[in-house]
């Protein structure tokens, strides 16, 4: 017989444990649900990242927000990035042409920023939800020292369990054809050393969220 | 990793006299136990309770479900492009990994946390095969440089101080000197950063695995995790069967009840669902094996002892813990310390092989308070000692005096003549009396309690005699 045999067969053949649990029910959310008027949504996410020391900078519209990422890129020549289609700002692959900011290979790990579009942020707890695929690099968001995040405020949802209802309602099977998934919550950080927070440990030490839009 | 656990009294005592040790682990566990119940209850008594429940409930249900789970599992996993491997036992484990990195001409592995790959001792056995391998988590990075053994689950070097660890570092490494804790990391960064660009296999734990999507979850602070999952051409995850949970909602609850009760996050920094391997025109690892791993597991599933599979690993319990607090995760002489660890490490590695750990509790009661899926662990320290009086493994002097207990306890009459013993003898005895072996394992250490000068049943009988009456 194969481990895998072996290991099935005698849990199949084990008594059931707990065989009197009442079946799954109406689950109540990590995060109790306020609130999720557009505006409060916005408003909890931007106070949720910024208690994780998250940068968060509201920008009314795509120019401000452009205006803003120049100057965090600053004279740095390259930036690792997404696919500019992937960042909801119009205008910004000009910009940065303009600029003479040129997108490095993806997993060049000298480059000091890195950007990227979120695939939906969470206000209950300020994170970034970030799926791969073509044109979305996972090493944008992790190689950097600085990774600068561009969310539009129609992204934000209340929370993880509101963001895989969409999933499920959608069917699972788009789900699965995301091959890595990442809720990004604040900097990296350690405390391993004497109980000392500090960020930047192999992740970005910094997390600059650029809000665009009002609601 | 070899099993130390029957030198628990013995390895307890060196902890005990170790004040510098004692005032690290109080420290960490204080904080992290203060910063828990704000997470877990900030939202109100009711709310974190009713979490805590739903917690318990999704894990009891996965466990109920447990084969067919894992068949779901499987299937899904295979079908997003992961290949699924069984090991029955360590040596499964390292000669699967060891096939993997032949296959694939591996000389250079780093790992993320794995408390698996310490029970099997997986670092040795590649370096055996000439593979370098390199822990990632700055702790367990410190862990293994300094050739030791984690001491908690969740955050390796709580016995360390800072400048044992600046003294390792410039030792082993040759890191100019600095007390900065921020500097030694970005030193550590540097060092990590490389061996993660030179890397050809990633290995890492697992946190949850979804049966119906097939999604490897895993959860890291620092980056590490995302690292080892992205950049090597191979990723290979080491899973214990008791991972598989049923469904995304299980999850939500589950991946974020752990760093509540863990290190008192609202989220871990980086929480990740990996459904398979890089596609044709993106980034990440080429292969990603995961390897469902028994070790023991299945032994536990049909007994009473089933609950313990329910463990989050969040490290609550040591946090919670008079006894860890006192003696840190070491004396416990194997991968798991603390509440948990006196329950596993015997079931796992052999009662007689563990046999002080589960007398290692006070049965106060508050480790089963803070799990976040409410595993009943007093419960269970109570019916090991049963199994292990059955099996044998009680020093006599123990049971003689639970004997010489019981027998007082049951008399009335005998009772009311310790009690006044005792109130004579708190009288007339130094706080710490010279008394024969082997009561003087209790005086050695400890101040005789003051009692009080009359017991509670002379007062009563006094009053009753007197004529009061209870009001």
């Amino acid at each position: 017989m194969t481990s895998r045999e072996t290991i099935l067969s005698k849990l199949h053949a084990a008594r059931q444990p707990f065989a009197g649990l009442p079946p799954a029910g109406d689950m109540i959310p990590v995060v109790p649900a306020e609130d999720t008027g557009p505006a409060a949504l916005r408003a909890r996410f931007i106070a949720a990242a910024e208690a994780l020391s998250c940068t968060v900078t509201a920008c009314p519209d795509a120019d401000a927000a452009i205006r803003h990422i120049l100057g965090l890129v600053g004279t740095d020549s390259t930036i690792l990035s997404w696919d500019l289609k992937h960042v909801p700002l119009p205008g910004l692959g000009a910009a940065l042409a303009g600029a003479g900011i040129a997108i490095a290979a993806a997993g060049d790990a000298s480059v000091r920023a890195g950007l990227t579009g979120v695939d939906a942020a969470l206000a209950a707890t300020g994170s970034l939800l970030l799926a791969s695929g073509p044109g979305k690099p996972r090493g944008a968001s992790l190689l950097p020292e600085v990774h600068i995040a561009v969310v539009a405020a129609g992204q934000i949802v209340p929370d993880l369990e509101t963001w895989l209802a969409a999933q499920r309602a959608a069917g699972l099977e788009h789900l699965r054809q995301l091959n890595s998934v990442v809720m990004i919550s604040g900097p990296s950080r350690t405390a391993d050393i004497a109980m000392e927070t500090v960020m930047g440990v192999h992740g970005p030490g910094a997390l600059q969220i650029v809000l665009v839009g009002e609601s | 990793m070899d099993v130390k656990a029957r030198d628990f009294i013995p390895a307890a005592q060196v902890a005990l006299s170790d004040p510098a040790l004692r005032a690290a682990v109080k420290r960490a566990t204080d904080t992290a136990a203060k910063k828990r119940l704000a997470t877990m209850f900030w939202a109100g008594r009711a709310h974190g309770e009713a979490l805590r429940q739903q917690a318990a409930q999704a894990r009891r249900r996965a466990l109920r479900d447990l084969p067919a789970l894992l068949e779901q599992a499987e299937a899904a996993m295979t079908a997003n492009g992961i290949q699924v491997l069984w090991a029955a036992d360590g040596d499964e484990v390292r000669r699967l990994v060891l096939d993997i990195a032949a296959r694939h001409e591996v000389r250079r592995a780093v790992k993320s946390k794995s408390m698996i790959s310490e029970e099997v001792a997986l670092n040795h056995a590649l370096q055996a095969h000439d593979i370098d391998v390199l822990e990632t988590d700055l702790g367990e990075f410190i862990v293994q440089l300094s050739g030791e053994t984690p001491s908690h689950i969740v955050t390796p070097v709580i016995h360390k101080s800072k400048e044992t660890i600046r003294d390792l570092f410039v030792r082993e490494l040759d890191m100019p000197p600095t007390d900065d804790a921020e500097a030694m990391t970005q030193f550590a960064r540097g060092h990590l950063r490389r061996a993660f660009l030179e890397a050809d296999m990633g290995i890492s734990g697992g946190n949850f695995i979804i049966a119906e999507t097939g999604a490897l979850c895993l959860v890291t602070n620092e980056g590490n995790g995302r690292m080892v999952t992205s950049l090597p051409r191979v990723h290979v995850a080491l899973v214990g069967i008791e991972k598989v949970i049923a469904t995304v909602e299980d999850y939500a609850t589950l991946t974020q009840i752990l760093p509540r009760s863990s290190t008192g996050q609202t989220m871990t920094v980086y929480t990740q669902m990996i459904h398979g391997p890089r596609a044709a025109d993106e980034d990440g690892p080429e292969h990603v094996y995961v390897i469902l791993v028994d070790n023991g597991r299945s032994d536990i599933y049909p007994t009473d002892y089933a609950e313990a599979l329910a463990c989050i690993r969040c490290g609550a319990c040591l946090n919670a813990c008079p006894v860890y607090e006192a003696t840190g995760g070491h004396a416990y002489g194997w991968v798991y310390s603390g509440p948990i660890g006196a329950v596993i490490t015997p079931l796992l590695t052999g009662l007689e092989n563990a046999s002080p750990l589960p007398h290692a509790s006070s049965l106060c009661g508050l480790c089963k308070e803070v799990c976040p899926v409410d595993i009943d662990l007093p419960r269970m320290l109570l019916d090991l000692r049963r199994d292990l009086d059955e099996a044998g493994h009680t020093p006599p002097v123990w049971k003689w005096g639970i004997r010489g207990w019981a027998m007082v306890a049951r008399s009335p009459r005998l009772f009311g003549l310790a009690a006044r013993a005792a109130g004579l003898g708190g009288r007339f005895l130094p706080p710490r009396p010279p008394l024969p072996p082997p009561l003087n394992g209790w005086t050695r250490t400890r101040d005789l309690p003051e009692f009080a000068p009359k017991s509670f049943r002379q007062l009563w009988a006094e009053r009753q005699k007197a004529g009061k009456r209870d009001d």
